[in-house]
């Protein structure tokens, strides 16, 4: 390990930015820089941002890249934070000294499957370019890769689960982001019924589909229960107990139907079940004031009945189902929603009835 | 006569920025977007029709139909459709809020795509103060008067509405009377539906709404409510289901209509090519005029098939997009001629002519016509005489004929006009 000395161009780009460009050969990049790959910290912290690379492409890149005609024209994009000074020396020009005596202090944002592709190829003249930005901390450093990598196809899953950590995103990313936010807490600190229980990226033995999480916590932020909290300061906290409670109660009252099962052998945990279940609580919200697992007890006792989670048929309107007929469709989804939430107003009408006669 | 329109998620951003062609950056859809009633100084209708075809999902309903996601309609249905259309302002909580079928939305299928009992619940979740029978539409009527046996689908159909408006009526007393029901009227021709309402009201429907009149021509209309009237005679109050022929509809006040709904003035304003805004002209009368086509230059996708194929430049459209604008805005500050004005709106136009493909000499003929009525806009400036909240608020935005915002904007407009001409029209003929 060294100091890394190279001659570079700087672009003029934001003010409290620098961006400069320089040509360096890969196995030094791989010397300054690190690959740092997501995951979670053993307190559930979240670390790192790069996906895993993907053998094929990396072995499609090193094919075409073993030619000696080969040409890598675009960039790797490297962002650090400390452990390079520049020194201006005119016309745009900068001497970039890079210290990696102690450790890599670059981060990889762009172009790690090339690097990797190159690092294996015995080509020691051959130089990319090297795109590099400084940042403030790291949590700007994930909003570049984030920010970068957003026009490219990453796993949908992992930009999700790094929006809690993301700020300054496009608007479309805002309600999404919440959403996330609030899943990631239920998953890492929530109540027994859903603690662990929500596959993600970095939790890959969970069953219950987390974007059927996400999109639970979406309608209900766009027109439910969540949406009523919207004044609130601590609107987050909120979503994230009502929830909570919620499935607590869900865990109680359909208990086998709910513990331990996987989607596959309980639709009561599938993306179908959450989505539907999503519109019972905000029901049960709205018309009976329910915020605690006590609270919604009695309306999911009510719909009890009514549910074909694991076995036998879905009797709605004027159709039949089989218990495991229910996809997770949109048009599914709507069915469900509607069977479960009719079924519990009904059920609620009758209980007024017999208490106003 | 009450007019109503038949909400489609009508709404627009108030605060959309014209010049740069942007929704507010803190929008949100629906929260902060508001309805022509809540942008406009009073109702441009007299009440609001939800068909359930566009809320709901159901076998038979064309997927296009549906415009509420399914978060939407469990909303719609926990707090009641006034409070989710925010109709209950003090302004508002009177006028009607009518409940139909959407039979359009299913009229392909076999069946009609939802039950009495499901209507009956939708009904009361959303809280209408009016309900009308499921029905299954009858697209043809025949002056001739044709025997049930000689239709066998139409007799099909006829049978299924008033076996459902039976069955929906009883359900609606058991359920307590919260709204009132409307028995719908279906036939093939006029004998046919003047039965239908006959038992309707024999079934104790005191109000009845007459379906299938979309395609109808004004004169098969006439006779159709002539034979209806003298079958249930003048007691049993009529609704005119999605009446297209909004301009004529004073010719109807003999038959005593009640209340009758159409989307056409707001339609008017998007899928007219020549009559897209009215204003009244101070005659009693409606005038009408073309609004200026100043498309989006990457987002028409006439325009960018040229670009793609290579005619046009994405670049070069680009730069005439906004000359068309600028000389428009600034004819609109008396700064600029009409000539100059119409010659800028036309040298981005023709573009949009030129796309179509077709020949040298149909395209001259096409521009010239364009030409003369959008220099009759410019000259009438009828913007300029409109004193609605919109016109006064978006000025000479409200007159280009472009995306959505601006779109919708006119549309609001029209019905403004159309309500308020409606009501004048009314009032001299009583
Ligand atoms: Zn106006």
């Amino acid at each position: 390990m060294s100091v890394y000395q190279y001659s570079a161009i700087r672009a003029r780009q934001a003010a409290e930015h620098d961006v400069f460009v320089f040509a360096a050969n890969p196995k030094e990049v791989l010397e300054f820089a690190q690959i740092e790959r997501v995951g979670r910290s053993d307190d559930g912290q979240l670390k790192g941002f790069q996906r895993h690379q993907i053998a094929s492409h990396i072995r499609d890149i090193r094919d075409y890249l073993s030619r000696a005609d080969a040409l890598l024209p675009n960039a790797v994009i490297v962002a650090f934070i400390e452990g390079v000074t520049v020194r201006d020396v005119g016309d745009g020009r900068l001497e970039v000294s890079i210290d990696a005596r102690k450790t890599p202090p670059g981060f990889v944002v762009d172009g790690q499957q090339r690097l990797t592709a190159l690092s294996g190829l015995d080509k020691p003249d051959f130089q990319v370019f090297v795109s590099a930005v400084v940042c403030k901390n790291y949590d700007e450093l994930r909003q570049q890769f984030v920010l970068i990598n957003s026009t490219r196809p990453l796993p949908k899953t992992l930009i999700y689960e790094l929006l809690p950590t993301v700020e300054g995103l496009p608007q479309r990313y805002t309600s999404r982001r919440f959403a996330a936010r609030v899943v990631e807490r239920l998953n890492f600190t929530g109540g027994r019924a859903l603690r662990g229980e929500i596959r993600q990226h970095t939790n890959p033995s969970g069953v219950i589909s987390d974007t059927a999480m996400q999109k639970l916590v979406m309608n209900s932020a766009a027109h439910g229960a969540i949406r009523e909290f919207i004044q609130y300061e601590d609107r987050e906290d909120r979503a994230v107990s009502l929830i909570n409670e919620f499935f607590e109660a869900v865990a109680t009252v359909f208990g086998g139907q709910w513990v331990g099962m996987s989607p596959r052998v309980s639709r009561l945990r599938h993306g179908a079940g959450i989505v539907a279940m999503g519109f019972v609580m905000d029901l049960l919200h709205s018309s009976q004031g329910a915020t605690t697992k006590d609270g919604f007890v009695p309306g999911l006792e009510l719909l009890k009945p009514f549910t074909a989670w694991t076995s036998g048929t879905w009797k709605m309107d004027d159709c039949e189902f089989v218990w495991n007929d229910i996809q997770n469709t949109p048009s599914d989804i709507d069915l469900l929603t509607r069977h479960l939430v009719s079924a519990t107003k009904r059920q609620l009408r009758k209980l007024r009835r017999a208490a106003n006669a | 006569m009450k007019f109503l329109y038949s909400d489609t998620q009508d709404y627009v951003d108030p605060k959309y920025d014209f010049l740069n062609d942007r929704p507010n950056p803190k929008r949100e859809r629906y929260w902060n977007d508001a309805y022509a009633h809540e942008l406009m100084r009073e109702a441009p209708y007299d009440g609001l029709l939800v068909a359930m075809s566009a809320v709901r999902q159901a076998e038979g309903v064309a997927s296009s139909k549906v415009r509420y996601s399914t978060a939407e309609e469990q909303r719609m249905l926990r707090i009641g459709a006034r409070k989710y259309l925010r109709f209950d302002g003090p302004k508002f909580k009177d006028l009607m809020l009518m409940g139909d079928c959407g039979a359009f939305a299913y009229a392909e299928h076999p069946q009609p795509a939802y039950s009495p009992e499901e209507v009956v619940e939708f009904y009361l979740d959303a809280e209408f103060t009016h309900g009308v029978s499921p029905d299954h539409i009858i697209f043809e009527c025949d002056l001739e008067n044709p025997p049930a046996s000689a239709m066998p689908e139409a007799q099909r159909r006829f049978e299924i509405t008033l076996e459902n408006a039976q069955e929906f009526i009883k359900l609606v007393h058991q359920e307590g009377d919260f709204f009132e029901p409307m028995g719908a009227v279906q036939g093939w021709s006029p004998q046919s539906m003047a039965d239908a309402a006959d038992k309707l009201v024999k079934m104790g429907y005191g109000y009845l709404a007459i379906g299938g009149l979309v395609p109808l021509k004004v004169d098969v209309i006439k006779t159709v409510l002539e034979a209806i009237r003298n079958k249930i005679g003048p007691e049993p109050r009529l609704h005119l289901l999605g009446f297209a022929k909004a301009d004529h509809i004073h010719q109807f006040v003999r038959y005593g209509i009640t209340s009758f709904d159409s989307t056409s003035p707001l339609i008017r304003a998007f899928k007219d090519d020549k009559a897209n805004y009215y204003i009244e002209n101070g005659e009693g009368g409606l005038d009408y005029y073309t609004a200026i086509r100043i498309p989006q230059a990457l987002e028409n996708s006439r325009l960018m098939q040229g670009v793609k194929r290579g005619s046009f430049s994405a670049e070069d459209l680009a730069k005439r997009e906004r000359v068309a604008l600028k000389a428009l805005r600034d004819f609109d500050q008396e700064r600029g001629s009409i000539q100059g004005t119409v010659d800028a709106v036309m040298d981005y136009h023709q573009f949009l002519v030129l796309g179509e493909g077709g020949d040298e000499s149909a395209h001259a003929k096409a521009l010239s016509k364009i030409r003369e009525r959008v220099q009759r806009t410019l000259e009438a400036r009828p913007w300029k005489r409109c004193d609605c909240a919109i016109c006064e608020a978006v000025g000479v935005e409200v007159i280009i004929f472009r995306s959505s915002n601006r779109n919708k904007r006119r549309g609001f407009h029209n019905l403004g006009v159309y309500h308020r001409h409606l009501k004048r029209t009314l009032e001299h003929s009583a």
